[in-house]
C-alpha cells in the first residue's frame, strides 16, 4: 500500500502548464481538421476538379496524424508516467463502434477516392474501453490510408473467445521493418521501446498497450501486423477478449 | 458497405432538429465548430456560453435539452463547477443531456461521486458521428431510466429496484448499469442481503471495481470493518485510481478507531484527486483530531480554495481552519475566519456552530475568560433557539460548555440526545463518559435513564392507543411525541405506521398521506437505509390514488427540508 504514485513526475506547476498547452493545441486542432472537412465535403463537386484538393486532403491527413500522436501520447504519458489513463471497459454495441470509427474517417477517405468496405456484426455487444478502441482503430485506418492503393476495409468478427477486428487494404503492404516491428510489439522477450524508432512505432506501442490492457478470464488482448489478407495489401488485427 | 454516411436527423429514432443547445466553451473558434456540427444534425435553437458564469445564467434561464460544456473554461468556474451547480439547482430536466467535453480522458471521469458526472464524457476533437451516437445512447438511456429515475427522486426504493429488473431482462446493452443501480436502490432500501446477491451475480461475469466496493460496503454496514478493509485494499491494489475506495477504506479504519492509518488514506486519495471538498474536508477533520496542524491546515485551505467557484463549498473548512488557527495560538486570526464565515453563510444554524468553535478557539489557546464567555452566549442562544444542530455537534457543544463551567445547558443537551436516541446503546455509553469527564457520573446516569424512560413512555402510550383502536388520538400522541422527540428513529416510524394504519382503515386522506411522507423524509435525512423506511414507502405509494401524488407529497416535503431533489450518491 506504500508504493502509490504519490511522486508526480516534475512540479505541479509543469504538470499544470502542460496540461493547459495540451487543451490549446487540442483546441487548435480541432479547428483546423474542422475547417478541412468542411472545405472538403462542400465543394466536392466543384472543388474536386481544382488543382488545390489533393494537396487539402493531404494537409487532412496530416492534421489527422498530429491528432492521433497526440491522443496516443497523452493516453501512454498517463500510463507510463502518472497518474494513469482511467482505464474503463463498458459494454458496447459493434454498430454504434464502426458508427463512430467510420466517422471520423469519412472525408478523408472520401477526398482520397478510397472506399470503405465494412463487414460486422451491428448489434452484437461486447466490453471494451471505448474511447481507447476508437483511438486504436481511427488510427489504423488512418495507416492504411497511407498504403492502400484505392481500398480499405474493416471487419469485425467473433472467433472463439476473442472479437477479431481487421483493417487490411489493397496497397503494397507493410515493408519488412513495420512487420518486424509489430512483431517485435507483442513479444514479450523484448525490451518495450525498441520499435518505436520506426516512425509507426508511437501507433504500434499505442495499439499493443491499449490491447493488453484488456483482460478477461486469464486472456489478455493482441495485435498483429500480417500482408496478404483478403484484399491482398496490409492486415492489421486486433483481437480483444 | 460503402464509406457514404449521411446525417439524418431522427436516426435512432430522435429528432434532434426540435431541440435546445447550450454550447460552452472559452474558445470562439470551437464553438463555431460545434454549432456547425449541431447545425448539421438540424439544430435551431442554439445559445453559446464562454465561461462557467455565463453558462450558470443561462442555465437558470432556459432548460435546455443538450449541453455541451468543456471541462476546461479558462479561469473561474470549471466545467465540473457548471454541471454541478446545475444540478444542485435542478436547472436540468430530468431528461437533460449533459455532455462532457475535455483534451483529454480525465481521471476525474471515473473516479467522482455518480451524482457528480455527466451522462457522457467527450474526447476532443469531437466529430459529427461520435457526437451523434453518444446522443442517441444517452437519450435512450434516459428513456430506460425514466421511471427507474422517478421511483428513486420518490424515494419508493424498492419499485425502483424492481424496475431495475424489468428492464434488464430488455436491455442486454445496460444491463450492468441496471444491475448497479438496482443493488443501490436494495442498500437504500435496507437489503443488503439481496443488494448482495446482485453484485455477486455481476461479479461473476467480470471483476467490476463497483461491485467489489460494493460487497466491501455491506460487510462493513454488517460490522465486519477488517473484512471490509481487506476488501477494499484489494480494490485498490487493482486499480490505484478508483478513488471511491480510498474513501470508504478511511471510514473502515475509522470504524475500527485507526485514526492514522484513515489519516494516511485519505491523503493519499487527495493526492490523486485533490479537487474534492467533501474529501479535503474528511482529511482535515481526521488530522485535526490527530493533532497533525500543518496536514489540517493544508486540507482545509485547499477545501476553501477549491469551493470557491463551487456550490459544494462547506463552511467546515472555516470552522476547522478557525481551530487550526487556535492550536497556532493566534486566537484573533480564528475569529476573523469565524466571522468571515458567518458573513459568508446562511442557515444550517452556521451563528451557534461558529459560536462553539470559538469557545473551543479560547479553551485550546489557553484564554479561559473568553472561553466561559462564549459559553455563556451559547447558552443564551441555545435558550432562543429550540432546533438542536446534529448529535456530534451536540456532543462538541455539550463537552465545550462543560470545560468551561457552565453546568445546566450542557445537561440540557446529553438529555436531549438520550431522549432522541433513547435505543442507541454506542451513543448513550458516549454521554455517560461526557459526564464523567465533567465528574457527573452518578447524576449524569440519572438524568440518561430518566430520558430514556421519558421517551420510552411517549412511545408506550401512543402504541397503546393505536392497538385499543383509537386511532385518531394516537395519530395526535403522537404529533406530540414529534415535536418533543423530532430525532427519535422509533417514534418517527411508529408515528408513520400510524398514520397509515388510520389511512388503510378510514380511506385515503391526502393530508395524512402527505404528513407520514414528511415524517419518513427525516428518517431517511438522519437515517439513511433503513429497511422499516423502504417498507413504509411501499405502503404509501401503494395507497396512493394516483403515482403522480406521491411525486409530488415527496417533492413538497423535501423541499421543506430544504433538501434539493439530486441523484445521490451509493
Amino acid at each position: 500500500m506504500n508504493d502509490q504514485p504519490d511522486d508526480q513526475a516534475g512540479s505541479p506547476e509543469l504538470f499544470m502548464f502542460l496540461a493547459s498547452t495540451v487543451h490549446d493545441m487540442k483546441n487548435s486542432i480541432s479547428v483546423l481538421s474542422g475547417t478541412l472537412e468542411k472545405l472538403l465535403s462542400a465543394n466536392k463537386a466543384a472543388a474536386a476538379a481544382s488543382d488545390d484538393y489533393p494537396q487539402m486532403s493531404h494537409m487532412l491527413y496530416q492534421t489527422k496524424r498530429l491528432n492521433d500522436n497526440l491522443i496516443q501520447l497523452l493516453a501512454l504519458y498517463k500510463e507510463v508516467g502518472k497518474p494513469g489513463y482511467p482505464f474503463e471497459p463498458a459494454p458496447q454495441q459493434i454498430g454504434e463502434l464502426v458508427e463512430q470509427v467510420t466517422s471520423q474517417a469519412r472525408v478523408l477517405l472520401q477526398s482520397k477516392g478510397i472506399t470503405l468496405d465494412l463487414d460486422f456484426p451491428h448489434d452484437l455487444i461486447w466490453t471494451f474501453d471505448e474511447d481507447l478502441i476508437i483511438g486504436v482503430l481511427v488510427h489504423a485506418i488512418n495507416n492504411a490510408i497511407r498504403y492502400t492503393r484505392d481500398r480499405v476495409s474493416l471487419t469485425i468478427r467473433v472467433d472463439g473467445d476473442y472479437l477479431d477486428l481487421r483493417v487490411e487494404d489493397n496497397g503494397e503492404g507493410f515493408p519488412p521493418a513495420m512487420l518486424e516491428a509489430g512483431a517485435a510489439a507483442m513479444d514479450a522477450q523484448r525490451s518495450g521501446v525498441n520499435f518505436l524508432t520506426n516512425s509507426s512505432g508511437l501507433g504500434l506501442y499505442f495499439s499493443r498497450e491499449v490491447a493488453r490492457m484488456h483482460k478477461h478470464r486469464q486472456r489478455t488482448g493482441s495485435i498483429a501486423l500480417a500482408n496478404g489478407g483478403t484484399l491482398g495489401g496490409g492486415c492489421f488485427i486486433l483481437r480483444l477478449p | 458497405m460503402s464509406s457514404g454516411f449521411e446525417f439524418t436527423p431522427g436516426e435512432g429514432g430522435v429528432d434532434w432538429s426540435d431541440k435546445r443547445y447550450l454550447l460552452i466553451d472559452d474558445f470562439v473558434g470551437i464553438r463555431q465548430l460545434l454549432r456547425e456540427s449541431l447545425r448539421n444534425l438540424g439544430a435551431k435553437h442554439i445559445d453559446q456560453a464562454a465561461s462557467g458564469g455565463e453558462a450558470t445564467v443561462l442555465l437558470a434561464k432556459t432548460r435546455y435539452d443538450v449541453v455541451l460544456c468543456d471541462y476546461n473554461l479558462g479561469d473561474g468556474k470549471n466545467g465540473q463547477h457548471v454541471l454541478e451547480e446545475a444540478r444542485h439547482r435542478n436547472l436540468l430536466l430530468p431528461s437533460s443531456v449533459f455532455l462532457m467535453v475535455s483534451a483529454e480522458k480525465s481521471v476525474e471521469s471515473v473516479m467522482g461521486a455518480a451524482e457528480h458526472q455527466p451522462d457522457a464524457y467527450i474526447i476532443k476533437p469531437i466529430t459529427e458521428g461520435v457526437l451523434l451516437t453518444r446522443l442517441n445512447r444517452v437519450w435512450l438511456k434516459k428513456q430506460i431510466f425514466a421511471e427507474i429515475d422517478q421511483a428513486f427522486g420518490d424515494k419508493d426504493y424498492l419499485r425502483a429496484a424492481r424496475l431495475c429488473d424489468a428492464q434488464a431482462s430488455q436491455n442486454k446493452l445496460h444491463e450492468i448499469d441496471l444491475l448497479r443501480m438496482k443493488a443501490a436502490m436494495l442498500l437504500k432500501a435496507g437489503e443488503p442481503e439481496q443488494a448482495r446477491v446482485v453484485y455477486e451475480r455481476v461479479l461473476e461475469d467480470r471483476d467490476y471495481n463497483w461491485a467489489r466496493a460494493g460487497l466491501a460496503k455491506i460487510r462493513m454496514r454488517n460490522g465486519e470493518p477488517e473484512a471490509a478493509r481487506q476488501m477494499f485494499q484489494a480494490v485498490i491494489a487493482d486499480n490505484l485510481y478508483y478513488i471511491d475506495a480510498y474513501d470508504q477504506l478511511a471510514n473502515a479504519y475509522l470504524l475500527m478507531g485507526k485514526m492514522e492509518e484513515a489519516c494516511d488514506v485519505l491523503e493519499r486519495a487527495a493526492k490523486l484527486s485533490p479537487n474534492s471538498v467533501p474529501r479535503q474536508r474528511n482529511l482535515g477533520t481526521v488530522a485535526l483530531k490527530l493533532g497533525n496542524i500543518p496536514l489540517a491546515e493544508r486540507a482545509f485551505r485547499k477545501c476553501i480554495e477549491i469551493g470557491e467557484y463551487s456550490v459544494l463549498k462547506t463552511v467546515d473548512a472555516y470552522f476547522g481552519l478557525a481551530r487550526v488557527y487556535g492550536n497556532k495560538n493566534d486566537p484573533k486570526e480564528a475569529i476573523r475566519l469565524l466571522n468571515s464565515a458567518v458573513h459568508q453563510f446562511a442557515g444550517n444554524q452556521v451563528e451557534l456552530r461558529a459560536k462553539i468553535t470559538e469557545g473551543l478557539v479560547y479553551h485550546e489557546s489557553g484564554d479561559f475568560r473568553r472561553a466561559r464567555k462564549s459559553g455563556d452566549e451559547l447558552e443564551q442562544m441555545l435558550v432562543s433557539e429550540p432546533d438542536r444542530p446534529d448529535t456530534d455537534t451536540c456532543l462538541e457543544m455539550a463537552t465545550l460548555l462543560f470545560a468551561v463551567g457552565v453546568k445546566e445547558a450542557p445537561k440540557d443537551l446529553l438529555c436531549y440526545l438520550a431522549r432522541n436516541n433513547d435505543d442507541n446503546q454506542v451513543l448513550l455509553e458516549e454521554l455517560q463518559r461526557v459526564f464523567d469527564k465533567a465528574r457527573m457520573s452518578e447524576e449524569g446516569e440519572a438524568l440518561i435513564q430518566a430520558s430514556r424512560k421519558e421517551a420510552a413512555d411517549m412511545m408506550n402510550k401512543g402504541v397503546l392507543l393505536w392497538k385499543t383502536g383509537k386511532l385518531n388520538e394516537a395519530v395526535e400522541w403522537m404529533r406530540e411525541a414529534r415535536v418533543a422527540l423530532p430525532n427519535n428513529l422509533r417514534i418517527l416510524f411508529n408515528s408513520a405506521q400510524i398514520l397509515i394504519s388510520h389511512l388503510q382503515q378510514n380511506g385515503f386522506v391526502r393530508e395524512l398521506s402527505e404528513e407520514a411522507i414528511a415524517v419518513l423524509m427525516h428518517v431517511d435525512k438522519i437515517s439513511p437505509g433503513q429497511q422499516r423506511f423502504a417498507q413504509l414507502m411501499e405502503q404509501l405509494a401503494m395507497m396512493a390514488p394516483a403515482p403522480a401524488a406521491l411525486a409530488s407529497s415527496v417533492g413538497d416535503a423535501l423541499e421543506a427540508m430544504g433538501d434539493a431533489r439530486q441523484r445521490e450518491e451509493e
